[in-house]
């Protein structure tokens, strides 16, 4: 049985507007989250993501719903009394106080002994990489640094849950890539269960346990990581996590495959693995990621189904070529080509036109009405 | 042209835009405060006029080695300066209590509100010193506003000495330097990062905790910019207590001011005077230093 | 919790109310009273008049002979007339050589300009009181006369100061490059000077100007130790009247002076945000 550090019930907030009415910034959601889990918001900006974090850790109270840490009720307790640290966006650092006084300031703050003080301090530097920072001054420090005395200081009264409001948006990408590991590890490490929001969806990807997609005030889909990539719930995480390309449209079976056409003559092949998404009326969306094209005629399995595009562009992105096209519907391709075949795509480079082959059974298919409603 | 002519040309436009700032303050700001320097240590002519002598009892008389030839030590200018430094500090304190609320409510104001308000706050500024002081004169005094409302409601049957009091000097000068103690306030309040001080309530401190570590330190330069800014004409200020003080409350402006056109004692006023200003360098000296450890940007330089 | 915040909200902007009270509240007193016919006790209501308005413009009438406490309308219309004297030739010297100085430590890097940041700050910081002996020890050490003249030379070495913050501030938020630009664009210092650099210090010239006037009109401290026996300026006439004992024309002379420095304040602002 999985221990629940934090449970949401139909968690709603919603805020008035300057102009009159309100806007439901969540939207009955319901979320638990295990101890020592990673758990991954990731949204667009506005989806709710950071109101879902205020809620938790107590600068917004819910209009209605029930939200329990460990058991207990939260419900109007203040900020200072919930067992939840959090990793600002900005870092948040005080700027008056040196980076020991920053690091310590919860436990001075729950009086905790000068000794015992500055010894927790040291650990929780130490723990960051910082030894020996305790005496500089937040400015003095680089961006990055920042971020790890926030950190340390979010962490040093070991809270039971720890949020991170977007906290590597600010880091350059190599450092970015370096904090996520250094994270991923921390977290390991401390056995506290890490609530991490980002709008970076590999970000979220790479460290999380499980990503929970939030859109519009909604959970869209909460899984792990691989699940999320390879069976989006409906298209807007499909189109969120990662880049894919959609083909929605009447579902016919042809013997042990399903061909889906699409209202502009587009047809995709797939292999239907559930009866029960036949069930919305016989329209279906087929996601296809750009990976999963091949150029036809250069390997991959027997089975394959093909599909002719014209091409706009292909774009050399090292490891890979990037091809930009349209099918005879007019519908927008993306494929990622193996660059091992240089002359074939030269020749197509040439002449405009290109044939693609993928797998049917690897075409993931969504629901229609999710489909329609999240576009 | 060669480079030497384009730096002799700057020069000559440096020499020319500074020029007459330079002759300016020079022979009218510098060379007066010299003098002025210069008569504290001089001996008081019998009938006004200045003897050329070295004479440091001017400032003996005040700090305690009075010209033996003359008088004993008097203790009465001293207090004078201490009543006066209390006066312009609690002067201080209040235009901080006062303002300082009322920061934060205007800084969480919607912008156009925050302008009008601030507009509210600067105009005084530009009404004339004189009248906003005859204001009170009216209000406060013995056939004044505060005095005939109380009778005419039979509160009171006598009137109150409410003017030519310590407490109508304070309040003339809270009065009238309330926007010097609330523009810095203000800047340094509308300033606050408010992530610091959810920063803060996320890290268990209440709301008390908060505003004694985090609110008022992040606050401080304005604070102490206000302080200087209201300090300093407070202490040597001789309008005020003139107005509103009556003879009754005597601070080093009126003292100064009696030193120089009643008793001509010049080298004496100027001593006084100099006293003033060591007090006021004293106090720039600290906020510096200050300034200069924090390295934030001091408001009052801004 | 919430209503808690709520009651904090409540009497947080009741305080403010209160504080913007006790900031107006005399002001309004001071106008309403000004119409108080009463000429004895201005501050005991005894019926609506124009007459010390009438009388302050010279036009005394014949229902307030009895009351007739103003010295007379010359003496205060010579105080006036220093007062804008004092105020237009300062004005003038200030702006021209504060904004010199702006521009000069702008533009130019010297020996000795940390001394003159410092020597602009020290006469704003000096007290009113130690610059004003300071000048009278002086003037009267060289032995000139003490009249408008060194009221203004007294009023020019603060005021100097003030123009030079007011256009700083300006010159500081300016744009270097666009310089730069014009010198790119062919062309040379002084045009660049008269059409780029000019025109966008001019808001704070203006506003400088502006703030040296009201001060200058203003100024009672110095202008009472360096003006002599036989000048007076408006503020140094009041002054001498509220020391006498007040009459009920120094009501309306102050609600004038009010609306005036209120006019000019306001428009000195309003242009201001309408140029941002």
């Amino acid at each position: 049985m999985r221990e629940s550090i934090i449970r949401l019930e139909g968690a709603t907030k919603r805020f008035p507007l300057p102009e009159g009415g309100t806007i439901t910034a969540l939207d009955a959601i319901d979320l638990d989250v295990a101890r020592n889990e990673f758990l991954t918001l990731l949204g667009p900006s506005g989806c709710g993501k950071t109101t879902l974090l205020h809620v938790i850790s107590g600068f917004v109270q819910l209009d209605q719903g029930k939200i329990l840490i460990d058991g207990d009720d939260m419900g109007t307790t203040p900020p200072h009394k919930r067992p939840v640290n959090t990793v600002f966006q900005n870092y948040a650092l005080f700027p008056h106080m040196s980076v020991g006084d920053n690091v310590g300031y919860s436990l001075d703050i729950a009086h905790v002994g000068k000794a015992e003080r500055v010894k927790r301090v040291g650990e929780a530097l130490d723990l960051v990489g910082l030894g020996g920072y305790a005496a500089r001054m937040p400015r003095q420090l680089s961006g990055g640094q920042q971020q790890r005395v926030a950190l340390a200081r979010a962490i040093i009264a070991r809270p039971k849950l720890l949020l991170l409001d977007e906290p590597l948006s600010a880091l350059d990408r190599n450092l970015r890539q370096a904090m996520q590991i250094e994270l991923k590890n921390l977290q390991a490490e401390l056995g506290i269960s890490f609530i991490f929001v980002t709008h970076d969806q590999e970000e979220a990807l790479t460290m999380s346990n499980r990503v929970a997609v939030l859109n519009g005030g909604v959970i869209q889909q909460i899984d792990t990581p691989r699940n999320t990539y390879n069976y989006p719930a409906n298209a807007f995480v499909a189109s969120f996590v990662g880049a894919s390309n959609l083909f929605d449209g009447e579902v016919r079976r042809d013997g042990d495959k399903i061909v889906i056409t699409t209202p502009e003559n587009d047809t995709v092949e797939a292999v239907l693995r559930d009866e029960r998404s036949l069930n919305g009326g016989g329209k279906l969306t087929a996601m296809l990621r750009p990976e999963q094209f091949s150029l036809s005629g250069t390997g991959g399995a027997d089975n394959c189904a093909e599909i002719d595009v014209t091409v706009d562009q292909i774009v050399f992105i090292g490891s890979t070529y990037e091809l930009l096209g349209k099918t005879a519907g007019g519908r927008q391709i993306n494929a990622l080509l193996s660059a091992s075949h240089q002359t074939r795509i030269g020749e197509i480079e040439q002449s405009g036109k290109a044939r693609l082959s993928y797998d049917p059974a690897a075409v993931h298919l969504i629901p229609a009405d999710d489909a329609g409603a999240a576009q | 042209m060669s480079a030497l002519t384009l730096r002799a040309r700057q020069r000559l436009q440096l020499a020319g835009l500074l020029g007459p700032v330079t002759v300016f303050l020079g022979i009218f700001f510098l060379t007066p405060l010299v003098i002025m320097l210069i008569y504290s240590f001089l001996a008081p002519g019998l009938y006004g006029g200045v003897v050329w002598e070295f004479y440091p009892h001017n400032f003996g008389r005040i700090l305690g080695f009075a010209d033996p030839a003359f008088e004993y030590f008097d203790p009465v200018y001293f207090q004078i300066f201490l009543n006066s430094l209390r006066i312009a500090l609690t002067t201080v304190v209040i235009t901080l209590l006062v303002c300082y609320p009322a920061a934060f409510q205007i800084a969480r104001l919607p912008e156009r509100w925050k302008t009008f308000c601030l507009f509210l706050i600067t105009l005084p500024f530009f009404a004339s010193l004189i009248v906003r002081l005859f204001i009170w004169v009216l209000i406060l005094k013995q056939t004044g506003f505060i005095n005939q409302t109380l009778m005419s409601l039979g509160l009171i049957s006598e009137p109150l000495d409410l003017i030519y009091t310590e407490g109508a000097i304070l309040l003339g000068l809270v009065y009238i330097f309330i926007p010097f103690m609330f523009l810095p306030v203000y800047a340094s309040v509308e300033k606050i990062d408010w992530t610091l001080v959810r920063a803060s309530q996320d890290l268990g401190a209440n709301g008390i905790q908060t505003f004694w570590r985090v609110i008022l330190p992040l606050t401080l330069p304005g604070i102490l910019g206000g302080s200087i800014l209201v300090f300093i004409p407070s202490l040597g200020n001789f309008v005020v207590p003139a107005v509103l003080g009556g003879a009754k409350v005597l601070m080093l402006g009126n003292l100064i001011e009696q030193q120089f056109l009643a008793a001509r004692n010049w080298p004496f006023g100027a001593a006084l005077a100099m006293l003033v200003m060591a007090a006021v360098l004293v106090l720039l000296f600290l906020y510096v230093r200050f300034e200069s450890k924090s390295g934030d940007d001091a408001p009052l330089l801004n | 919790m919430s209503w808690l915040r709520k009651l904090g909200d409540t009497s947080l902007t009741t305080y403010t109310v209160l504080f913007f009270a006790f900031i107006y509240l005399p002001i309004a007193i001071i106008v309403i009273y000004s119409f108080n016919s009463d000429p004895v006790n201005m501050m005991r209501w005894s019926g609506f008049t124009f007459d010390w308005y009438k009388q302050i413009f010279g036009f005394s009438n014949a229902s307030s002979e009895a009351a007739l406490y103003i010295e007379s309308t010359e003496q205060l219309l010579a105080a006036i007339r220093n007062s804008l004297t004092v105020a237009a030739f300062t004005t003038t010297i200030a702006t021209v050589i504060g904004t010199a100085t702006a521009l000069a430590i702008y533009r130019y890097n010297f020996f000795g300009k940390r001394f003159y940041r410092t020597l602009m700050f020290a006469p704003m910081l000096m007290p009113d009181i130690v610059l004003g002996i300071a000048l009278l020890i002086f003037f009267v050490g060289v032995g000139m006369p003490l009249g408008i003249g060194s009221i203004i030379i007294g009023h020019c070495t603060f005021l100097i100061s003030y123009v030079f913050i007011v256009v700083s501030a300006r010159l500081a938020g300016m744009d270097r490059t666009l310089e730069n630009a014009s010198a790119d664009l062919g062309a040379n210092e002084w045009t660049t000077f008269r059409r780029v650099v000019l025109p966008q210090v001019m808001p704070g010239v203006i506003g400088g100007a502006l703030l040296a006037f009201i001060i200058s009109m203003d100024d009672l401290v110095i202008t009472y130790f360096i003006s002599g026996v036989g000048t007076q300026t408006l503020p140094l006439f009041i002054f001498g009247m509220l020391r006498r004992g007040i009459k009920p024309e120094v009501n309306a002379i102050a609600v004038m002076m009010l609306l005036f420095s209120f006019t000019v304040a306001a428009l000195g602002l309003y242009f201001r945000s309408r140029r941002r």
